[in-house]
């Protein structure tokens, strides 16, 4: 009888699936095309000197907290939340390569690594920290424990919802899809995927999502299968996104099929125009000044 | 330094090491056999659950907020709606005790991580200074008199050395992940279960039952603690498909453990208790006028001077404050 949980055997056939939907080169082309036109008419918009990098979270701010898009710092602050998926996926990475017997020690080594890194990097032209290893570096003990214990329960989520064995050739972690590329875009995406393998010649993607799947989950995954479409011939584009949500049980898969990208797209262009907007308004916030409320009513 | 090491201070060779096998022996249920995974349980209560529910959901208005059922709205709703509904009006109280839970908490997980516990007091508030302290433990900390912070300190060092004492730093084959968050949405998501378990040891089931949960207490012993074990026990049924084959619950203060099995009455009673639950807080949010129950904590609850039945309950004869749309005379069901 075979060892692997139910659940497991499920979803790993949900990503390994033949696939089933084609995209047409000409329709690829055609969404390209019609992208790259709306996305440098926002960007035209964007003040002056400023670009605008859209990923998953802007994507899902914009649709789900509007209102919140203008007070969001684009400034990055490391946290034990921001770095748990980048410490996890290596730490994932090293126990389905079998270099680490589970997702507790792989972390150790990973973090230690890190802090390896970190102090050779600043003198060697050859070494370059993890983006996270000199922050980790500073941090006390206790501050440690946290980034370390956030990344192992990442880790070990993703690490025991695919029965590896049946995945070939994972690419864990990896890198991001960037479109367009190139410098002179001010409105580039960002797409980011967990894990990625092959079926026949097309990537399926698997994306690890916070809390629970929300009702907009289609745009969530197609981001990603959007954005690695983009920089690819048809023949090569994502034939699916799998997506899963620990913390609730939740599987979810969407088909990148024609219908699908150019929903994501429209979703993604929406999202581009809310930022643009609020980019707009903070800049003329920033002029004008603080708003002042007298009796009530905001001058 | 990983999982395994222990610091000097906390060496105590026989009585510790002791200490630390019954306590496994007891998460592990020796001798007990883990039950066998029925497949259709989890839908089955599920389903259950999202048919009690539907009338509530239905009842909401489509721009009412998510209902969310964690244990401490559960607690409330089920001992007193209007309790709840006046904690929920009231701006948020720090208590040396929330403090305390909080910062004991993190000792534990961090024992549990990396089996390392240096500076009790500096480790705990690092851990609060990289996590965002979102719940304001600092700074509720930082506005405490010196000598209330010294004596908190002094309380959160004992917790600690009790846990490096008596806690065995779980093995790293065990997948031990702590804080882990659970999320079960119901009704299409306009009702949420949600619980965060201190500590999950075990890797997903097979054909047994193979995850313990553990639930970290820094206060006392009480009656209240069973239940919130068996909400979280329901929740990772409902979320993996298997139910956990222990829950147990820590108490840093004493060193006791309450360990049960978990078994399908366990998930059933659980399941009545949560439905209750959920109902009313459906109702609440629907804008149903709040039951009120007099209870025992009747004297503390910050509603009391609007609520007759609870002035009546305590004997006070402070002076009525209408309510905020609420009637206040007379005890409602």
């Amino acid at each position: 009888m075979s060892k692997v949980p139910a659940r497991v055997r499920w979803f790993t056939d949900a990503l390994l699936g033949p696939a089933t939907e084609d995209v047409a080169p000409g329709a690829l082309a055609q969404l390209r095309d019609d992208l790259a036109r709306d996305l440098e008419a926002l960007g035209a918009e964007l003040p002056d000197g400023e670009r605008l990098q859209m990923d998953a979270f802007k994507v899902r701010m914009a649709h789900r907290h509007p209102d919140r898009c203008m007070s969001i710092d684009d400034a990055f602050v490391p946290s034990s939340r921001s770095s748990r998926r980048a410490v996890g996926v290596a730490a994932v990475n090293r126990c389905v390569r079998g270099r680490s017997p589970n997702p507790a020690v792989a972390v150790a080594e990973v973090l230690a690594e890190g802090l390896e890194d970190a102090a050779v990097a600043p003198g060697s032209g050859a070494v370059r920290a993890p983006w996270w290893a000199q922050w980790y570096a500073e941090l006390p003990r206790g501050g440690r424990a946290v980034v370390c214990a956030e990344a192992v329960t990442w880790a070990t989520q993703l690490l025991t919802a695919v029965d590896w064995q049946q995945v070939p050739r994972p690419v864990i972690g990896g890198r991001d899809d960037w479109w367009p590329q190139g410098r002179g875009a001010r409105v580039v995406l960002k797409g980011r995927a967990d894990v990625r393998c092959l079926v026949g010649r097309r990537p399926v993607l698997l994306v690890v999502g916070t809390g629970r799947c929300q009702a907009d989950w289609r745009v969530e995954l197609g981001y990603p299968g959007l954005v690695a479409a983009l920089g690819r011939d048809a023949s090569v584009a994502p034939c699916r996104v799998v997506g899963v949500w620990p913390q609730s049980g939740q599987v979810r898969v969407l088909p990148v099929d024609f219908a699908a990208l150019r929903a994501t797209a429209t979703a993604v262009v929406a999202g581009v125009g809310t930022w643009v907007d609020s980019r707009i308004e903070a800049e003329r916030a920033k002029q004008v000044g603080p708003a002042v409320v007298v009796h009530g009513v905001t001058v | 330094m990983h999982c395994g090491s222990v610091p000097i201070a906390v060496k105590q060779p026989v009585t510790g090491v002791l200490a630390r096998d019954g306590l496994l022996r007891r998460l592990r249920g020796d001798g007990v056999p883990r039950p066998e995974i029925d497949p259709g349980l989890a839908g089955g209560l599920r389903d259950w659950l999202e048919d009690g529910l539907v009338e509530s959901v239905g009842a909401l208005s489509s721009g009412t907020d998510v209902v969310r059922v964690n244990k401490e709205s559960l607690n409330q709703v089920l001992l007193c709606e209007a309790h709840l509904v006046a904690g929920r009006r009231a701006p948020r109280v720090g208590t040396v005790e929330l403090a305390r839970g909080s910062l004991v908490d993190a000792l534990f997980r961090q024992w549990s991580t990396i089996g390392v516990i240096d500076d009790p007091w500096a480790d705990a508030v690092a851990s609060f200074e990289v996590d965002g302290d979102r719940d304001g433990v600092l700074a509720f900390v930082a506005g405490l008199p010196e000598t209330h912070r010294r004596r908190l300190a002094a309380e959160v060092a004992e917790h600690a050395a009790h846990i490096t004492e008596r806690w065995p730093v779980p093995s790293p084959a065990w997948l031990p992940r702590t804080q882990e968050r659970l999320e079960v949405p119901l009704c299409g998501g306009r009702v949420v279960l949600a619980g965060v378990v201190d500590l999950v040891l075990g890797s997903p089931a097979q054909e047994r039952a193979s995850v313990c949960l553990v639930e970290l207490k820094s206060g006392a012993r009480r009656l209240e603690h069973r239940p919130d074990l068996h909400f979280y026990a329901l929740l990772e049924a409902l979320r993996s498909g298997a139910p956990p084959f222990r829950i147990a619950t820590y108490y840093t203060g004493t060193g006791e453990l309450d360990a049960e099995p978990v078994g399908e009455d366990t998930l059933v009673s659980a399941l009545a208790r949560v439905l209750d639950g959920a109902i009313r807080l459906c109702r609440l949010s629907a804008g149903v006028e709040p039951q009120r129950h007099p209870n025992q904590l009747c004297a503390w609850c910050v509603g009391l001077p609007e609520c007759a039945p609870g002035q009546k309950r305590v004997g006070a004869d402070v002076a009525l404050v209408p309510s905020r749309g609420a009637a206040v005379d007379g005890e409602s069901s």
